[in-house]
């Protein structure tokens, strides 16, 4: 599923990750998004990719997740020379200040709250495949 | 020598006496008839000599023994004066009678000693000698004239004796280091000694006439005129502790006092004898020992506290903790699920509209706030939990520019309440902007929530400055106001005055404020007059003292 992924979505909740490719399949992008569960995952992933063949266009982390979380892992990819220009979304359950300011510092290029309805899922995904 | 028998030499009379004395010792001792004449004869001739030129003769008959056990009988005249020179004469007669005469002069007075060698000297025992002493003082007496001489003299003696012993016990009581008293059963002090005298600086005659309240601390002396009347209408000893003047230093020294009674045959009081002894090193030990005590048991009540102390620090570290899993619960894995019930319902009710029915719809929408309820009481307690751990961070504020972002968060509901705000200018103070723009709107919004419902609500920010370095800000609204009784009250977490469907809410709002306010170091009070109005003191310091902040 995660062959030739476009947008890399990584976040440990199985049921966002239905949710949200029902929105990829509404506007006929299925094929650009690939799900991964966490941080750890996300970055072995990333490794296997070979140098030849192109990088994902846009990395949307989840920050609770176990094993390596969201600011972790885009500590991880800011100082990877070769993931450190690939784009980095944080979608998050909750909406702290604090966390926000520090995953933008880090290099993250927006922050978003992960949506309660049809319309602010549709708006998310709509900005995500901007990257594309 | 051993006395045994002695005559006093007055006149005639006391010649006869001391003759036939002698004769009677001699005849006792086993001397002849001749020994005896002849040295009752001696005796005679000094004692007449004494008698007619002394001062104040005595004639003493004994028995002395010598080096090697030999004894002999030896007869003294003595007399305060010296009489020896004109007894020359007498001593020339004497000698040619006797075995040895002898004259000692001393300053105090003369002696003339009349010797006679014991024949058989082994017979006369001690036991026996004292015989000698009870047959003189048996002896009947020889005239009515004897009989009177013999009871002055012995008399005499008792008196000596008596004088003897009370100077003896004078020095005694004189040298003592205690204070020693007698009274008569008038309470005439009749005798103190010098220990006394000299420590209280009084004579008994002093002591009859005043007060005791002068020699006694006025700490004690209650105690003691208490004690002193019950023990003498009682006519009980008296024994207490009460600190004395010492008339020398002017220093008040702790004493044992103890008064006895003492009472005649008829079990009457006669008279009191009493002392008074120095106490204080025993006294000052004492209190020592029973300060170091009290110090003991401080510092063992103190290392009590510090364990309950640290008990309740370790408590508290738990329960901070305990919050702090709750709060990321809260952030995290409480809101989760939630939004997914708002994102379902949502689908529900856009994308299966068609097949779903107005009953339904309405448990959806009911559904849906349900959900919105427990969305804002996790916010909220989220808010608060985080507002337990966290230290602010302090950055100069303009309260002003805070004041306009509130009014445009709370725009839409303003209008719909047709309010009117009145902020007066307001200081920049240092704060966190965040937690300050939180208080003040949680602030406005009950205000605006609490309105009454046919008013328009008016609010008034308004500032007052009472100290320099600290800023007063009023938040008076004309809403429903609260009873006075509740005013401490409704800072508490989950208060609430009112029901849900009165007003809605989580009765966490106000928790958050005071606890942002004592994060900056201030206070928050509330006052109202139900109906009239409701108004919300916050006191905040212009600047953060850095000290301060880092110990919260």
């Amino acid at each position: 599923m995660t062959d030739h992924c476009q947008i890399l979505v990584v976040d440990d909740d199985v049921e966002d990750h239905l949710i949200l490719s029902e929105y990829f399949r509404d506007i006929g992008k299925e094929r650009c998004v690939g799900f991964i569960e966490n941080g750890q995952k996300a970055l072995d992933f990333l490794s296997t990719i070979p140098s030849e063949e192109p990088l994902p266009k846009l990395i949307v982390l989840d920050l609770n997740m176990p094993i390596m979380n969201g600011s972790q892992t885009l500590l991880n990819l800011k100082q990877t020379s070769r993931f450190k220009n690939i784009p980095v979304i944080i979608l998050s359950t909750s909406q702290n200040e604090n966390e926000k300011r520090k995953c933008l510092s880090f290099g993250a290029v927006d922050y978003m709250v992960k949506p309660c309805t049809l319309e602010e899922g549709r708006t998310i995904v709509d900005h995500f495949v901007t990257f594309i | 020598m051993k006395e045994i028998v002695r005559v006093k030499l007055e006149n005639e009379m006391d010649l006869i006496l001391a003759h036939k004395r002698a004769m009677k010792l001699c005849e006792l001792t086993g001397f002849s008839l001749m020994v005896q004449t002849s040295l009752a004869t001696a005796v005679s001739e000094i004692a007449r000599c004494a008698i007619e030129h002394g001062q104040n003769a005595v004639l003493i008959l004994g028995i002395d023994v010598l080096t090697g056990g030999r004894k002999i009988l030896k007869i003294v005249v003595q007399d305060p004066s010296d009489f020896s020179g004109r007894a020359t004469e007498a001593i020339f007669y004497a000698k040619r009678l006797v075995d040895e005469i002898e004259t000692i002069k001393s300053s105090k007075e003369t002696k003339i000693i009349l010797k006679q060698q014991l024949n058989f000297g082994g017979t006369i025992t001690d036991t026996k000698v004292d015989t000698f002493v009870k047959y003189f003082q048996n002896e009947p007496p020889l005239s009515p004239y004897d009989e009177l001489r013999r009871k002055n003299l012995l008399l005499q003696d008792l008196a000596d004796k008596l004088k003897e012993s009370e100077s003896d016990y004078q020095v005694l009581t004189d040298t003592l280091p205690i204070m020693m008293f007698s009274v008569n059963n008038r309470g005439v002090i009749s005798y103190t000694n010098r220990w006394l005298q000299d420590y209280l600086g009084a004579t008994p005659k002093e002591l009859t006439n005043v007060s005791w309240q002068n020699f006694v601390h006025t700490s004690d002396y209650s105690q003691f005129s208490k004690d002193l009347s019950n023990a003498i209408q009682r006519q009980v000893a008296l024994k207490g502790q009460y600190r004395f003047r010492e008339k020398s230093t002017g220093e008040f020294l702790w004493h044992i006092l103890s008064v006895i009674p003492l009472k005649n045959e008829k079990d009457i009081v006669t008279r009191w004898i009493g002392f008074i002894a120095d106490i204080n090193a025993q006294k000052l030990v004492e209190q020592t020992l029973k300060d170091n005590r009290g110090l003991k048991e401080a510092q063992e009540q103190l290392f009590i506290n510090q364990r309950e102390l640290q008990q309740k620090i370790i408590e508290l570290n738990r329960s901070n903790y305990e919050l702090e899993q709750f709060a990321h619960l809260a952030s995290h894995d409480l809101q989760e699920p939630l939004r997914k019930l708002f994102f379902y319902s949502d689908v529900l009710r856009k994308r299966y509209a068609t097949i779903i029915d107005d009953a339904g719809v309405t448990m959806i929408n009911n559904m849906n706030l349900a959900a919105s309820r427990m969305k804002e009481l996790i916010s909220d307690l989220l808010s608060y939990s985080q507002l337990q751990q966290q230290k602010l961070e302090f950055e100069p504020v303009d309260l002003n520019a805070v004041m306009e972002e509130i009014m445009r968060d709370l725009d839409f509901i303003i209008r719909d309440k047709n309010a009117k705000i009145e902020v007066d200018a307001l200081p920049i103070i240092t704060g966190n902007k965040l937690r300050l723009r939180q208080l003040f709107t949680n602030l406005i919004s009950n205000a605006l929530k609490y309105s009454k419902k046919d008013v328009h609500p008016i609010i008034k920010v308004s500032i007052v400055l009472p100290e320099p370095d600290r800023v007063l800000i009023n938040v008076r609204d004309n809403g429903i106001g609260f009873e006075d009784q509740y005013r401490e009250r409704i800072f508490g977490l989950f208060e609430r005055l009112h029901t849900r469907d009165q007003f809605p809410g989580t009765g966490i709002g106000l928790s958050i404020c005071k606890r942002i306010a004592e994060l900056h170091h201030g206070t928050i009070a509330a006052s109202s007059i139900v109906n009239e109005y409701a108004l919300f003191e916050v006191t905040l310091p212009v600047n953060q003292n850095l000290n301060l902040a880092l110990n919260d």
